[in-house]
């Protein structure tokens, strides 16, 4: 067997079921032309083929297809019950796992953060504490860490003035 | 991915129920025919047709579209097969009895598919290895070219060629056996 011949060989199966280029199928038949060994099992394959496609494709039973589509609509039902089967189909599609992927992220960073965080600021009770806290604006709150650091600043001026033998004489 | 089952996955998702009937109405029979050539019996079949697209209607959300509508129920089917089969031969709980039935019932259906050849084909079909009988169907009576028939049976197409050449030659082997045709 030459190496031409297990090519053709190769391809035999495909020109026999009719799925090779035409131009294929011309180099298959100058091949088989002058070697005796390759046609006769081309003559075999092609036969083989033929026979087997003689049987009669089934068909099913009349009434049949009503019956499946009934049955098979039934169970689809059932599955759908189940909270278990619902929760799979919900997660199981793209877009919707893509947002609940988003959404467990979400949740996720949110209960890691409540820690750090720290415990939520107190509610005033009394009225007048009530009254007060209406009256802090944004900017107030904003600007009440440079008002301390001033008021700081004016103590620590007034007791050094305050000290007795600082002051200063005249030489 | 064809563009009309593109549309029909795409609608389906949307949650068109309708988009999967349609999908059951064009490819139920190919199904059937494919469960019918690998199981050897119409209940068998019916019962494999009613799990794959129950299978189908499953997984469809999560079809990707790299492969065709087509080739994803094909390859569901034939696993689904070659499961039924494995379980039956593992099982070995044939009975006398249910032998008997059973060739009671292929003996009245061959009566009604076929004639003389065709009846002898079709047992020598039958008698393929699981694979190489997934193979012929696929490619003989579901007229599947090669790279389909690989992408479902998860093979090179190398392997798909090599498997139909030493299926046909086992089956001419017993067609010759069988007295269909003398060499």
């Amino acid at each position: 067997m030459t190496p031409r011949c297990q090519e053709v060989l190769d391809r035999l199966i495909e020109a026999a079921t009719g799925s090779v280029p035409p131009r294929m199928r011309e180099g298959i038949a100058e091949h088989l032309a002058v070697c005796p060994r390759c046609r006769d099992e081309a003559a075999a394959i092609e036969r083989t083929v033929a026979v087997l496609r003689t049987v009669e494709a089934y068909t099913s039973p009349p009434g049949f297809w009503i019956e499946f589509t009934e049955r098979l609509q039934q169970r689809i039902a059932a599955g759908r019950r189940s909270p278990v089967a619902r929760l799979r189909r919900w997660w199981a599609s793209p877009r919707r796992a893509w947002a609940t992927s988003i959404a467990a992220l979400a949740l996720a960073i949110a209960v890691a953060a409540i820690p750090r965080l720290g415990p939520a600021p107190s509610t005033p009770t009394d009225p007048v504490a009530v009254a007060a806290r209406a009256l802090i604006t944004e900017t107030m709150t904003r600007t009440l860490p440079s008002l301390a650091e001033m008021l700081e600043t004016m103590r620590a001026g007034l007791s050094e003035a305050g000290e007795p033998g600082s002051e200063r004489r005249p030489p | 991915v064809d563009t009309e089952d593109r549309h029909l996955v795409e609608a389906f998702r949307r949650g068109e129920e309708s988009a999967f009937a349609a999908l059951v109405i064009k490819y139920r029979e190919s199904v059937y025919r494919l469960a019918r050539r690998m199981l050897g019996n119409h209940e068998d079949a019916a019962d494999a047709t009613q799990e794959v697209f129950l299978r189908a209607y499953r997984a469809l959300g999560r079809f990707d579209g790299r492969s065709q509508v087509s080739t994803w129920l094909y390859r569901v089917t034939v696993n689904h097969c070659l499961d039924v089969r494995g379980r039956r031969a593992r099982a070995a709980a044939d009975t006398v009895e249910t032998l008997q039935d059973r060739l009671a019932g292929r003996a009245v259906e061959e009566e009604v598919e076929d004639r003389q050849i065709g009846r002898r084909v079709a047992l020598a079909v039958r008698t393929l290895p699981p694979r190489q009988k997934a193979m012929v169907v696929l490619r003989l009576y579901l007229d599947l070219p090669y790279a389909e028939i690989a992408r479902i049976m998860g093979c090179s197409v190398g392997t798909v060629k090599a498997t139909m050449f030493a299926a046909l030659r086992r089956l001419r082997r017993l067609l010759v056996e069988e007295g269909v045709w003398t060499p």
